[in-house]
């Protein structure tokens, strides 16, 4: 049942978006609500997220591969499928962000190693030609040592990776909010947080050929991940919250006081502290309840909500203090201003983004890997 | 003496009298007060410019300087900067910040034009990941809006807040389409006139034509500059409080004033080396 609820919810979400798309393709992006001061929004934050996603994906897929703990056994090729899915989803919400994605090429043929983006926008490529690599490996030669090799590879990547999209923002020395040190040791944290949540409800939803007794202790294991980084994460946003409060520098209590008080203040309280992070560890710590598929799959739910919106409130805070005090008030225009909430238009296309995810995982599970699986099987 | 030579020798003192009340308290109040007497520092500045332009490119160093003291907040330079460069509905090179400073009845005024600080260690040009924004010849930091693919991340590096991005607004896009006039967003690039910025001329045609989807900045109007002609901010301030110049021409104007102790530059702590300096 909750199969066929998330193929509709998919479906209706890709379809949803697919005016967004049209919209963004063909009218540009006047109807996008970001601008010349908070210039990245909605899209840079849902690409965080999914690149994030992805990178916790395969690094879960190492738990089978790589690490080969028993409760994960199994489970390799889907996560790595999940990543081979979320990632492309990301980059098409980053593209989507480009006033010139047709010139994307030059990021490759012209590409300038002093920035990061340049640095990331490959380091990405390269980690999704290693996802589909060990895909391939997983089908072909799941217990070789290049299986091993390739799976390292990739570990290592995915852990760079998303330390670097941490880097690509708290490089700005110009943005206090996101110039601190523990940025970029944050977000391998936050992919493997969301890698687990995400299969917490892959497992819970989607897999329940899993043998019993595996599939509760994995969901069990799971739910301890998920404790563990949730813990970890609290601790990381308590401590750079609290010291910016402090430090009292005026940029970070703008940005600090804009999540905590600010216009968009549920985001944090309720959808990330409470539904993605509160009720989640609440529930997960029952091991009755985190072992029943159901209740595991919805705390997953959760948990990816949860940090879609902490993902958001990273981006934009970053950018609501004025680079220059008075600048907004200074010429008035379109797009000349400190408020941002996406238009229906970037979460139509986000929307779009999210519903390739949600077919892609489900497709892929239901036939493809399938349908692979019985392929290399002939061919042997 | 004409109207026209008295206006010449007179104008500039007269703005500092009117700007500069701290000359009543007996400190220095005018820059170079001295040749400020002597001729329109417009002139002085044109001269410098043309002797500069002499020299080859990789040898100029071009700087702004701005008299906060001898600002009144008029905007005639964002204006100016805006007509000079054609500037679309929501890009701006050239703001002035303003701040009501004191509590009544001692209440005044503080303006800060904003330029791009054409940083000599630009975060901006750092993070651009296709090279499309560097610094030219001569140090000023460009944008190649045919190279540029829009990813804002300049923006966001800039300390300074001194990039928008053109989302391709035109001014006459709200207005209804009668036949035989000229009005409606889709005619605008017949009569929008194109910006010739960089010496090229950029006509904005569609929705997806550069640099329409690019990242846009101040560039101290090269265009003008080639032809020994003073940016349009520098030209059009009526109290004579932006300089421009070369500073490496010992004897140009700009030498003279940042050679001074109550030079400063904005946000010096991130060492950035910007090439705009502020006398206060």
């Amino acid at each position: 049942m909750t199969k066929k609820i998330s193929y509709a919810v998919g479906a209706l979400a890709l379809l949803f978006g697919l005016w967004g798309v049209y919209i963004r393709l063909f009218e540009g992006e006047q109807s996008a609500n970001y601008g010349s001061y908070i210039g990245w929004g909605l899209w840079v934050a849902m690409y965080l997220f999914l690149a994030g996603l992805a990178a916790g994906a395969y690094m879960l897929a190492a738990f089978d591969y790589l690490f080969n703990v028993p409760q994960f056994k199994g489970t390799g090729k889907t996560m790595l499928w999940a990543a081979l899915v979320t990632l492309p989803a990301g980059l098409a919400s980053i593209g989507m962000d480009l006033g010139h994605m047709d010139r994307i090429w030059k990021v490759y043929l012209q590409p300038n190693f002093t920035s990061f983006l340049a640095i990331m926008v490959w380091g990405y490529t390269i980690f999704l030609i290693l996802i589909a690599v060990s895909l391939y490996f997983a089908f072909t030669a799941p217990d070789k040592k290049v299986m091993k090799v390739v799976m390292w590879i990739g570990f290592v990547t995915a852990i760079l990776v998303a330390g670097g999209v941490g880097f690509l923002l708290g490089g700005n020395a110009a943005r206090l909010y996101w110039h601190v040190g523990l940025l970029p040791v944050q977000f391998p944290v936050f992919a493997i947080a969301s890698g687990a949540a995400l299969m917490l409800l892959i497992v819970g939803w989607f897999m329940p050929n899993l043998e019993e007794k595996q599939r509760g202790d994995l969901l069990w294991l799971l739910a301890i991940i998920t404790i563990a980084t949730s813990v970890a994460k609290l601790y990381f946003l308590v401590a750079d919250y609290t010291q910016s409060l402090y430090g009292g520098a005026t940029d970070n209590l703008i940005a600090v006081n804009y999540v905590l008080n600010g216009p968009h203040a549920f985001m944090f309280w309720g959808v990330q502290i409470v539904l993605g992070l509160l009720i989640p560890v609440l529930v997960l710590a029952q091991p009755k309840l985190a072992k029943n598929g159901f209740v595991a799959g919805l705390m997953g739910l959760f948990l990816l909500i949860g940090y879609a919106a902490a993902r958001i409130l990273i981006v934009v805070p970053g950018q609501v203090a004025e680079m220059m005090p008075g600048q907004a008030a200074a010429f008035h225009g379109p797009k000349l201003t400190l408020e941002y909430t996406p238009s229906l238009m970037e979460w139509s296309v986000t929307s779009a983004v999210m519903g390739f995810a949600i077919l892609g995982i489900l497709i892929g599970m239901d036939y493809l890997l399938g349908y692979l699986a019985r392929f290399t099987e002939a061919k042997k | 003496m004409t109207e026209a030579n008295l206006l010449q020798k007179y104008a500039s003192e007269v703005f500092a009298g009117l700007v500069a009340p701290v000359a009543e308290l007996g400190i220095s109040a005018a820059p170079a007060a001295d040749a400020l007497a002597k001729e329109d520092v417009l002139v002085r500045m044109e001269r410098e410019l043309k002797r500069a332009l002499e020299k080859p490119a990789s040898e100029r160093r071009w700087v702004m300087v701005i008299d906060l003291r001898r600002c009144i907040g008029c905007h005639a330079c964002t204006v100016a900067c805006v007509a000079e460069n054609k500037l679309p509905p929501g890009v701006v090179y050239r703001p002035v910040m303003t701040e009501e400073v004191g509590t009544y009845p001692n209440v005044t005024m503080k303006f800060l034009p904003r330029p791009c600080m054409q940083c000599e260690k630009s975060p901006c040009t750092e993070v651009c990941p296709v090279t499309a924004t560097y610094h030219d010849e001569e140090g000023v930091v460009v944008v190649d809006y045919e190279q540029c693919i829009g990813c804002r991340a300049c923006m966001a590096a800039c300390p300074y807040g001194a990039r928008t991005f053109d989302f391709g607004y035109t001014y006459t896009e709200q207005l209804p389409v009668f036949d035989g006039a000229i009005v409606g967003g889709e005619n605008a690039a017949g009569y929008e006139h194109a910006s010739q910025e960089y010496g090229e001329a950029w006509k904005r045609e569609g929705r997806h034509e550069s640099p329409v989807g690019n990242v846009r900045k101040c560039h101290f109007c090269l265009h003008r500059i080639k032809d020994g002609i003073l940016p349009a901010c520098t030209t059009t301030c009526i109290g004579r409080a932006t300089y421009f110049g070369d500073a490496n021409d010992p004897d140009s104007l700009v030498t003279e004033l940042i050679n001074k102790p109550n030079v400063i530059r904005l946000k010096e702590e991130l060492g950035t080396e910007p090439r705009v300096y502020y006398i206060v």
